[in-house]
C-alpha cells in the first residue's frame, strides 16, 4: 500500500514537473497589472515555474510565445463568499459539504472540496482563476474556516486551510440580534483575560499550571493576534458599527461581507479601513439594508473603502461575478477600481498573495478577446499557476450533442 | 355598474326567448362574472413625443438605424426615418437605442415582495397540491419596491405568477408596471388570465414530505389527470346547462365550484397555460396531457432542457421560457446550457423567450437576453439583436395573449417604449426613459420621473 501511495504521489510529480518546466511568454498584451504600474500597453509577461517572472524584459527567453495581439491581460479573477466545490447541487442534500448542524469556529471544509466539481470548470469561463471558499457553518453565529482553492481542477486545489474566520451578524428569525455581538464581545473579552494570565502566570515561571488552550480558544486567539481575518457578515449600519467598534477594542484583522447598509456608514468604515465585500446587483430593500442601490459600489469608494465584489448565492453563478462588475462601472467605479474588486482588493481581504500582475506572483492570468466586463467578451487563454487551462464543461458537450445532426439517437453523440 | 348587468341578463334572456319560442317557463339564467376584479388602470396622461434618430429595434425582427420613432395618444404613430410632427416634445436619439417595453413573464414582484418579511410571502398557496381557485392578483402588494426597480430596467409589463409549490398553483395575472396603489390599478386591461402549473420537484418535494400526493412525478401526473378529468365533466355539466336553457329548457345550473372554474377556463380558452417545468421527458408529457383533455399546454417556463426539444416545442406552437445561464440549484436544473434560447430559436415556429423569476435580474432583462446571444454567436449561430430582442419583447407578448397590444414598435400597438443609453445588449446598458401607453414613467435623469414606493418614503 505505501509502495503503491508513493508512486502514485511520483507520478503526480512527473506530471506536475512536465507541464511546469515549460517557460510561457506572453507578448504584445494590455497588461492590466493592478499594481502602481497601472496598465502596460504592447508588454511582455513571462511565467515559469507558477510564477510571473518577468515583465518586459529586454530579452524574451521562453519555451512557448503567445502573441496576445495587443488583447487584455488581466491577473485571474478571484471569487469568494461561496461554496464553489462543497456543493454540486444546492437541493442534492448528498452533494451538499458547505454546512452541519454541529459546525463550530473549527469547522474545515477544504477536506469535502471536490475538484471535479463541474461548477468548477464551468467557473473558469468567466475568468475565475481561484477562489476563497466560504462554508455556511451551523447554528453558531461562527460559521467554520474560509478556504482558498484555485479552479485548476486538479486534486492538488487546494492554496491554503484555515485562511479567515467567519461569522454571521445581524437579524435572526428567532431572538435578537443583540446576543451574537454580545457572545462575541465577551468571547474576545475572556480570551484576552486568559491570554493575560497564562502571560503573567508564564513571567512567574508557574508554567505547570498553564493549560493548552483547547482548539476554539486557539482560533479567537488567532484573530486576537491578527493572524487571520474575521470577515463578518453584516448588513444594518447599527451591526458594521458595533463591528468596527469590536476592531478599534480587540485590534482585529476585520473584513465586512454583504454590508447592505454600509452606505449610510461609509466614511466610518473608511476611517477603520475595513474592507468590505459586496454584491454589486443587491438593490433591493431589507430591513438590514434599506439602502443598498446600485450605486453602492461608488459611493463606498467615493469614500475611500476598499470594495471587494463577490456573486451571491450558493456557487452556480461565480462566472458572473465580471458581468456584476461592470454592473458597477454603468453605475460609476472605474473600470480599474472594478478590476481591483475583482482581483486584487479580494485577495488582500483574505492576506492572499495574488491578484496583481508582478514579478514573483502567482502566475494566474486571463487573456481576454475583448473588455472583460462585457457580456459580449470571453476568455481566449488562461492560466493557473503558469499553467494554461481551458474553460469546457460539460454544458458544452451538452450543447455540442444537441446541435450536432445524428441518425442516430442522441446518446450516442459524445 | 352593478345596474348594467342585470340589464344584460334580461336582454339575454329575451333573445333566447324571441330566438326559440319555447313555452317552459324558465328561471333567470345563472350567469356568472368572469371579471369580478376589473382593471381601473387608465393611462398616465402623455403628450405626443418624437424620439430622433435612434438605432430601433422594432421587436418584430427589424433593425432601423437612425431613425425616428413617434408616438401620440398613448400609441405607436409611425417608427421610420426623417419623421416630424407638429407639437411633438422630441427627445435626441442620437448614439441611442430604441425598444420596445420589456415584458418579463414570469415575475413574483408583490407575491413575495422586498423586503423578504413573513408577513408579504403570500406567493405560494401550499396547502393541497390543486390550488386552481387562488388568484395571485389577490396577494399582490403593489408597494413593492421592486416594480420601481424593473421600470428602471426597462419593463413596462410583467406577468405575476403564484409559486410551484403545487400541481395547479392558481392564476396569475399580467400587470401594466406603473405605480398603483392598488393591484387593479396596475392590472393590464383585457389581458387573459394565466393557470400556473409546475411539474417535477417542487410539487412532489413539498407534499412527499407531508406524506401525501404527490411524491413522485407519476403523482404529479395523477395530479393533473384527476384535475382534467374533473374540469372536463365540469365543463360538459356546465356546457349542457347553456345548451338546454339556450333551447328554452328549465335546467338546473350545476353547483359553481371556483377552483374547477378556472380549469375550465382553461378548457374554454379563455385562460392560458404557464407550467413550471425544467425536464425535456417531462414537458413532452405536458404536451400530450393537453391534447388528452383538449386544451394547449402553453408556455413552459424554466426550461432548462427545453434544447433538447426543440423540435417538439416548434411543432407544437408551445413557448418556451427560459434563463440564460441558471443551473445547478437542484437536480431539474443541472443540464443547463448557455445557448439553450437560441437552440430553442432556430426552429421554425419557434416561442423563445428570456425571463427572470427575480426581482435582481428583472432589472436587466436585456443583458440576460445578450448572455444568451453572445454565447450563441461564439458557438455557431448568427443571431441579430434586433433578433434576441425579441426574447423579451414580442414573443413575450405571444406567450402572455396580449400581442395585439404590446411587445413591438408597430403602428397602433401601445406606445410601450425604452430608451436606452447604448446597445441594451451591452453590460453598460442603461434605460434612460421608459414609456408605458406613451406616457413617461421613468427617467434616469429627471427625479420627477422616479417613483417611490409607501415602503421606501421618508426611511431613514
Amino acid at each position: 500500500m505505501k509502495l503503491f501511495k508513493s508512486s502514485l504521489i511520483a507520478l503526480a510529480l512527473a506530471s506536475a514537473s512536465s507541464v511546469y518546466a515549460e517557460s510561457i511568454a506572453i507578448t504584445n498584451a494590455t497588461v492590466h497589472t493592478v499594481t502602481e504600474q497601472g496598465t502596460l500597453t504592447n508588454a511582455t509577461v513571462v511565467m515559469d515555474n507558477g510564477v510571473i517572472t518577468a515583465i518586459n524584459p529586454k530579452t524574451v527567453e521562453a519555451d512557448s510565445t503567445i502573441d496576445a495581439m495587443g488583447k487584455i491581460l488581466t491577473p485571474g479573477l478571484i471569487g469568494s463568499m461561496n461554496s464553489l466545490g462543497l456543493v454540486e447541487v444546492s437541493a442534492v442534500s448528498r452533494t451538499r459539504d458547505a454546512s452541519d448542524k454541529k459546525a463550530d469556529i473549527t469547522f474545515d471544509a477544504s477536506t469535502a472540496f471536490n475538484p471535479k466539481s463541474a461548477a468548477i470548470a464551468y467557473s473558469r469561463k468567466g475568468g475565475i482563476t481561484s477562489n476563497i471558499v466560504t462554508p455556511s457553518g451551523g447554528e453558531s453565529m461562527f460559521k467554520g474556516q474560509a478556504f482558498i482553492a484555485d479552479l485548476s481542477g486538479e486534486y492538488d486545489s487546494i492554496v491554503e486551510t484555515n485562511t479567515a474566520v467567519l461569522l454571521n451578524i445581524g437579524s435572526k428569525s428567532k431572538g435578537s440580534r443583540a446576543l451574537a455581538l454580545q457572545d462575541l464581545r465577551h468571547k474576545l473579552e475572556d480570551a484576552k483575560t486568559a491570554l493575560a494570565k497564562a502571560e503573567s502566570a508564564a513571567k512567574e515561571d508557574k508554567k505547570k499550571d498553564a493549560k493548552e488552550p483547547k482548539r476554539d480558544e486557539k482560533i479567537i486567539n488567532a484573530i486576537l493576534a491578527g493572524e487571520k481575518p474575521l470577515v463578518a457578515k453584516a448588513d444594518r449600519a447599527t451591526d458594521i458599527l458595533a463591528l468596527l467598534k469590536l476592531k478599534q477594542d480587540f485590534d482585529l484583522d476585520l473584513v465586512i461581507a454583504d454590508a447592505g447598509d454600509a452606505v449610510s456608514v461609509a466614511a466610518q468604515i473608511a476611517e477603520a479601513k475595513v474592507p468590505v465585500i459586496i454584491a454589486t446587483i443587491d438593490n433591493l430593500p431589507s430591513f438590514d439594508a434599506l439602502h443598498q442601490s446600485l450605486k453602492s459600489a461608488t459611493v463606498l469608494m467615493d469614500a475611500g473603502v476598499t470594495v471587494a465584489f463577490k456573486v451571491n448565492g450558493d456557487t452556480h453563478n461565480l462566472y458572473q461575478l465580471r458581468y456584476d462588475a461592470g454592473v458597477a462601472i454603468a453605475n460609476g467605479v472605474s473600470k480599474e477600481q472594478a478590476l481591483a474588486a475583482v482581483t486584487a482588493n479580494v485577495a488582500d481581504a483574505f492576506n492572499y498573495d495574488a491578484g496583481r500582475i508582478a514579478v514573483g506572483k502567482k502566475a494566474d492570468l486571463v487573456l481576454w478577446s475583448a473588455d472583460p466586463f462585457e457580456l459580449s467578451s470571453r476568455v481566449e487563454k488562461m492560466w493557473i499557476d503558469g499553467v494554461e487551462h481551458n474553460t469546457q464543461s460539460r454544458h458544452d458537450a451538452l450543447r455540442d450533442r444537441y446541435t450536432t445532426d445524428s441518425s442516430m439517437p442522441r446518446a450516442y453523440t459524445k | 355598474m352593478q345596474k348594467f348587468i342585470p340589464s344584460l341578463l334580461v336582454a339575454a334572456i329575451s333573445v333566447s326567448l324571441s330566438a326559440c319560442m319555447q313555452s317552459e317557463k324558465q328561471d333567470e339564467k345563472v350567469v356568472f362574472n368572469k371579471n369580478p376584479y376589473p382593471s381601473t388602470y387608465q393611462a398616465i396622461p402623455s403628450k405626443t413625443v418624437l424620439i430622433k434618430n435612434a438605432t430601433v429595434l422594432t421587436g418584430a425582427g427589424e433593425r432601423i438605424d437612425n431613425a425616428d420613432v413617434l408616438m401620440s395618444n398613448g400609441k405607436i404613430e409611425q417608427v421610420g426615418n426623417g419623421l416630424s410632427a407638429d407639437n411633438a416634445i422630441e427627445v435626441d436619439g442620437s448614439g441611442k437605442w430604441v425598444t420596445p417595453g420589456v415584458i418579463d413573464v414570469h415575475s413574483h414582484l408583490g407575491v413575495y415582495p422586498s423586503p423578504s418579511a413573513e408577513s408579504h410571502s403570500d406567493g405560494n398557496e401550499a396547502t393541497q397540491p390543486n390550488t386552481s381557485e387562488v388568484w395571485a392578483e389577490h396577494s399582490v402588494w403593489p408597494q413593492d419596491p421592486g416594480f420601481q426597480a424593473a421600470r428602471a430596467g426597462g419593463i413596462t409589463t410583467l406577468q405575476i405568477l403564484p409559486g410551484s409549490a403545487n400541481l395547479f398553483g392558481g392564476r396569475g395575472v399580467t400587470l401594466r408596471n406603473v405605480p398603483s396603489h392598488t393591484m387593479q390599478g396596475m392590472k393590464f386591461p383585457e389581458a387573459p388570465y394565466g393557470l400556473k402549473m409546475a411539474c417535477g420537484e417542487n410539487p412532489k418535494r413539498v407534499y412527499g414530505s407531508r406524506k401525501v400526493s404527490p411524491a413522485t412525478r407519476m403523482g404529479n401526473m395523477a395530479g393533473y389527470r384527476m384535475a382534467w378529468s374533473e374540469a372536463t365533466e365540469y365543463k360538459r355539466a356546465w356546457d349542457k346547462y347553456e345548451a338546454d336553457y339556450a333551447a328554452g329548457k328549465n335546467p338546473e345550473a350545476p353547483t359553481r365550484d371556483i377552483e374547477l372554474d378556472t380549469l375550465k377556463g382553461v378548457l374554454d380558452g379563455d385562460i392560458l397555460i404557464h407550467n413550471h417545468c425544467y425536464k425535456a421527458e417531462e414537458m413532452a408529457m405536458m404536451i400530450d396531457l393537453g391534447k388528452e383533455f383538449n386544451y394547449h399546454s402553453g408556455t413552459f417556463h424554466h426550461a432548462i432542457e427545453a434544447y433538447k426539444i426543440a423540435d417538439l416545442l416548434a411543432e407544437n406552437g408551445n413557448c418556451a421560457a427560459m434563463w440564460p445561464d441558471w443551473w445547478g440549484f437542484k437536480m431539474e436544473a443541472y443540464d443547463m446550457v448557455q445557448e439553450n434560447v437560441a437552440i430553442v430559436d432556430a426552429k421554425a415556429n419557434s416561442c423563445a423567450i428570456v425571463h427572470s423569476d427575480s426581482g435582481t435580474t428583472i432589472q436587466r432583462l436585456n443583458q440576460e437576453a445578450g448572455k444568451v446571444m453572445y454565447r450563441a454567436n461564439e458557438n455557431g449561430f448568427d443571431i441579430k439583436p434586433e433578433h434576441a430582442i425579441t426574447w423579451i419583447t414580442l414573443n413575450s407578448a405571444k406567450s402572455l395573449g396580449i400581442a395585439d397590444k404590446t411587445g413591438s414598435l408597430e403602428k397602433g400597438k401601445n406606445a410601450d417604449v425604452v430608451l436606452w443609453n447604448q446597445n441594451p445588449f451591452s453590460v453598460y446598458a442603461q434605460a434612460e426613459q421608459v414609456f408605458v401607453d406613451g406616457a413617461k414613467v421613468y427617467d434616469r435623469f429627471d427625479e420627477k420621473y422616479q417613483a417611490k414606493s409607501d415602503f421606501m418614503l421618508g426611511q431613514k
